[in-house]
């Protein structure tokens, strides 16, 4: 496969193409989706829906005919409430928060939460060697014919009444200190680092 | 002979499951309770199979299983669900006659599902 040719793409090539012989493409499509900005859970919703090749009406629960996906920018994944904090992935005797997980390796969090959404049987294994993920925005498939795909549109609920008076307190705040802290606040620090510098 | 009939109905089994008479009777037992059991199981699990089938075909036509089912209901089109994912299988315009006539049926249909991603038709095997 000479995808080195089209590598703009700055990674571990030889691990993006890992275990690709394994799979049988003949007849498959590379579906593309971005991250960015997606919610973590409906994302990988989507993802493992088309992974199990439940959206084909070829569909045999048997044989894994879902197609192959890659999704770029997962370092731009949001989440929802305070889950960047309190939503702790556990280990043996260890733990590690999402704000941790995606400082070291922002890509395990979208395959734990695609293959948590996965059935558990043996098609599981074939089915993780489907998904590619990659934390920037370039992959190395570029040479094959790769399919965007477009995500449902979301429908986001209203805020809850706290939070919304949570937010609007913080607006009316950093309007409040925009406005009065201009001249004072400023002239003070840039004092104090000049004499930090010198 | 019994134990001739057991050894024929062991082929196959596990381990001394298919040489030893004592614990191929149970195997061989056992094995005929489950085929009963399935037998009717298979109906069901058939069924659920058509209606996934049926439900990857419409949402391609960003038409969700319930709602066509339903607009086929209202025009009284009394195709069985196996006849129904074999088309959407292996005949996909025919298929797609069917999902607009349910849409025009019911008009609940309009995008109920987003809009179908502009790929290709998948390759039917």
């Amino acid at each position: 496969m000479a995808s080195q040719a089209a590598s703009s793409f700055n990674g571990n090539v030889k691990k993006a193409l890992a275990g690709l012989r394994r799979i049988n493409l003949e007849g498959l499509r590379w579906r593309v989706f971005d991250a960015k900005g997606q919610v973590l859970g409906r994302l990988a919703s989507q993802i493992s829906t088309v992974i199990q090749g439940k959206d084909k009406p070829t569909y045999t629960p048997n044989r894994d005919d879902g197609d192959m996906c890659v999704v770029i920018n997962a370092k731009d994944i949001c989440v929802t409430g305070r889950k960047l904090t309190d939503k702790v992935y556990t280990g043996h005797l260890k733990e590690r928060t999402l704000k941790d997980q995606m400082a070291k390796d922002p890509t395990e969090v979208i395959r734990k939460a695609v293959l948590r959404m996965l059935p558990r049987n043996k098609l599981r294994a074939e089915r993780d060697r489907k998904l590619r993920i990659f934390a920037g925005g370039e992959h190395p498939f570029g040479d094959r014919p790769v399919e965007p795909y477009e995500m449902p549109p979301r429908q986001v609920r209203e805020m809850r009444p706290r939070a919304r008076r949570a937010l609007i307190r913080a607006q009316k705040k950093a309007e409040q200190q925009q406005q009065g802290g201009n001249d004072a606040k400023k002239g003070k620090k840039r004092e104090q680092t000049a004499e930090v510098a010198a | 002979m019994k134990k001739k009939k057991v050894f024929n109905l062991a082929k196959g089994f596990r381990g001394r499951a298919k040489n030893c008479i004592r614990i191929a009777r149970e195997r061989v037992e056992k094995a005929q309770q489950y085929s009963y059991r399935d037998r009717r199981n298979k109906k069901r699990d058939m069924q659920s199979l058509w209606i996934q089938r049926i439900n990857a075909g419409t949402r391609f036509h960003s038409v969700n299983y319930g709602n066509f089912m339903h607009g086929l209901m209202k025009e009284n089109i009394q195709l069985n669900w196996k006849v129904l994912s074999e088309l959407s299988m292996h005949e996909p315009l025919s298929f797609k006659a069917l999902v607009d006539i349910s849409r025009n049926a019911f008009l609940g249909n309009k995008n109920v599902v987003h809009p179908p991603r502009k790929v290709s038709i998948p390759v039917s095997v």
